[in-house]
């Protein structure tokens, strides 16, 4: 516990210091609990995701950063890897591939990397996963495209 | 429930009227002689297997804790010393090539380089080189610490302080076997963490916890050792593959069969097995009334529960009513046909009377329950005789040397029929699945395997009922019983004969009952025996 709660008060230290380090990512502790986190991150260019911006929510166990952080989707997302429902998502390392070096940042970094790089054959969301896995791209495309426009863009007016 | 028949009413019963009454002995005479009964036994392939002290020839090797360990250690040395390479290096290597000494030392002198990137072995130049007294950054907690104090690195130079490399460890070995794969905790780099880092930085308890899994991994990564898979054992079976039968008795007497896992199951073939125990599953519904331990008594229909293992039941006073357990007919009625109740198609006619089953109406369940209910019920005896075997070589059989002023080496004939008593039971056991995959056109081999197994069950009824009751009254005399040499030849004969006719039994079903002319070897010598034992 203290060992998790010293390495979380690192990482908003490192945060804080850094904040234009990385523009795709921004990371925020809660007000009154430093295990509960959300990160708004964009989503990466040249994919049905452009434009948006996805809001994630990080619960960090006490075990951290032995045990993975859990994360999940707050925003809607049409992704084979996303639950559509729940947001929870499918990404090894979030499970048997964790290593205690990564950190609330980098899962952030390999999310992003997860939306530009699906992996249709472990898929949360089959809607999705069957599209990209019958070869249809441009279905994918634009089902993605339109939940992006839907629920991750500011609304106007 | 006990009930104490008289020996010459329970021979009579087998010198009845048979369907095969011309056929010559083929069990020696001479194992009506006690003596030369004991020399049978060792001689005996399935016995010598049974009575494991005895064990002569073998193809297998049990392996205890002890000998896994040290065959272990001995090929870690072994490539330790050939590749010039540490301990925990050589382990990741055999680790890797699942702990083929040979296929470690081919791959390794083919492509050294290309062995040491698969396992993460890297001999690069660590990525962090660190200066002595140097302030070094866990890459965990991210906490300054001085080098070499509070740092650790494996072979790449990845720091880390040895709190954060203590909880990554033991993590890892809590989360089950794969700590023996474990990485450095870098997520981009692949350097391997060996047994000797492990035992450096962790308490004993994660240390010997690893040390299970790299024993296990032994096992399961082999191809010709297997756990034995009785759930309190420890030991493991090395099989010389291609030899003869696949049963293995483990020490702690678990008998299975290594082909399969399953419990041993001579005479019938693995597949057979497997296609058996898929039957009951899928009829788990259906069948789960059989496996009751209670039936109403076919007289008096009060409750009886079934607590001994032969299936000679009797009711309680004052009805009295000694009857099948299985078939639910009188005993005595029993007796005056050939065999017990084994055959299938008698059985049928007469549970269609019976108005309480009529609502199983579709056949192939009635059969299929015939062979499961037979199946199942000498499965349970087994397991009881098995209990009580260990009762009485734990408890009884002291009581019983003081009562009857007998040395406990002169009682072994007990324990001799009560392992025989457990090895039938097996086998009977198997030959109701056997009986029930025979297909049913071919008569002649249905009639020899029923007639067969009929003579076995018949035996083992005897043999059973012999130790389990009557033993009592010398268990319970108040002074050495003078009929105590008379028992001692019954059951000694008794064990005799029925081994012969499991052996006789066995041997069929593994001929596919090809010799259906041999028939009646046994029914003749049977009553001979039989009838020898009770005028002795
Ligand atoms: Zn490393
Ligand atoms: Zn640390
Ligand atoms: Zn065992
Ligand atoms: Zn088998
Ligand atoms: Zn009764
Ligand atoms: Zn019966």
């Amino acid at each position: 516990m203290q060992a998790s709660r010293a390495r979380l008060f690192k990482e908003y230290k490192e945060v804080q210091r850094e904040k234009s380090a990385d523009p795709d990512i921004q990371l925020v502790c809660d007000d009154s609990n430093i295990f509960k986190w959300t990160a708004l991150i964009k989503g990466p260019s040249e994919t049905p995701f452009e434009g948006g911006v996805f809001q994630l929510a990080f619960s960090v166990p006490e075990q951290y950063p032995l045990q993975p952080p859990q994360v999940r989707f707050l925003t809607k997302i049409f992704h084979p890897n996303v639950h559509f429902k729940t947001g929870e998502i499918c990404l090894d390392i979030l499970k048997n591939a964790w290593s205690p070096a990564w950190t609330l940042q980098s899962v952030c970094r390999a999310i992003i990397a997860l939306m530009a790089h699906p992996e249709p054959d472990s898929p949360l969301n089959c809607d999705s996963g069957n599209l990209l896995r019958s070869g249809d791209i441009r279905g994918y495309q634009s089902m993605a495209r339109m939940y992006t426009r839907l629920a991750a863009m500011p609304k106007k007016g | 429930m006990g009930s104490e028949d008289d020996v010459g009413n329970l021979i009579d019963v087998d010198s009845g009227d048979d369907d095969y009454d011309d056929g010559n002995s083929d069990i020696p005479m001479s194992s009506m002689n006690s003596d030369e009964e004991y020399d049978f036994i060792t001689k005996d392939p399935a016995d010598i297997d049974l009575l494991t002290s005895q064990r002569t020839q073998k193809d297998y090797t049990i392996l205890k804790d002890e000998d896994i360990r040290r065959r272990q250690e001995d090929d870690i040395k072994k490539v330790a010393s050939v590749l010039s390479v540490s301990r925990g290096a050589a382990i990741i290597l055999l680790r890797r090539y699942n702990w083929r000494v040979s296929t470690v030392h081919e791959e390794w002198f083919a492509d050294e380089e290309k062995v040491r990137n698969a396992v993460g072995l890297q001999e690069n130049p660590p990525i962090l080189q660190i200066s002595p007294d140097e302030d070094v950054s866990c890459g965990i907690c991210f906490e300054s610490y001085s080098f070499p104090a509070g740092i650790r690195a494996a072979a790449c130079g990845h720091p880390f302080c040895r709190t954060c490399w203590r909880g990554y460890i033991c993590t890892a070995v809590n989360d089950g076997p794969g700590c023996l794969m474990l990485k450095c905790p870098d997520p981009s780099c692949n350097a391997a963490i060996g047994k000797d880092m492990i035992e450096d930085l962790v308490a004993p308890e994660y240390k010997e916890k690893y040390c299970r899994y790299l024993v296990r991994s032994y096992i399961e990564d082999s191809r010709n050792i297997k756990w034995c898979p009785a759930p309190e054992c420890e030991c493991a079976v090395e099989f010389v593959v291609g030899s003869g039968s696949s049963d293995v008795i483990c020490s702690c007497s678990y008998g299975f069969c290594w082909k399969c896992s399953e419990e041993a199951h001579r005479p019938v073939d693995c597949d057979m097995v497997a296609e058996w125990i898929l039957k009951n599953n899928a009829e788990s519904e259906n069948t789960n009334w059989i496996l009751s331990y209670t039936k109403p008594c076919p007289k008096c229909k009060r409750p009886i529960e079934k607590n001994n293992g032969c299936m000679h039941m009797t009711c309680r006073t004052p009805c009295g009513f000694e009857f099948c357990w299985l078939c639910l007919g009188s005993w005595f009625e029993h007796g005056r046909r050939t065999g017990t109740c084994n055959d299938f198609r008698t059985e049928e006619e007469r549970k269609f009377d019976e108005s309480e089953r009529r609502e199983m109406a579709r056949k192939s369940l009635v059969r299929y329950t015939h062979y499961y209910e037979r199946w199942a019920a000498n499965q349970s005896s087994r397991e009881k005789a098995r209990r009580d075997l260990h009762h009485m070589q734990a408890v009884q059989l002291v009581k019983l040397s003081e009562i009857q002023c007998q040395p406990e080496t002169q009682l072994k004939f007990i324990s001799d029929a009560w392992l025989q008593i457990v090895e039938c039971r097996r086998v009977l056991k198997w030959t109701y699945a056997y009986g029930y995959y025979l297909p049913e056109n071919e008569d002649t081999k249905r009639r020899f395997f029923e007639y067969l197994q009929g003579q076995a069950e018949t035996g083992l009824e005897r043999l059973h009922m012999c130790v389990e009751k009557e033993l009592n009254t010398y268990l319970e005399a108040a002074e050495p019983s003078n009929d105590f040499n008379d028992f001692r030849a019954k059951l000694t004969c008794l064990t005799g004969v029925t081994r012969n006719y499991f052996d006789n039994l066995v041997r069929a079903i593994e001929n596919d009952l090809a010799d259906v002319d041999s028939v009646g070897a046994c029914s003749e010598t049977s009553s001979k025996i039989a009838d020898g034992s009770s005028n002795q």
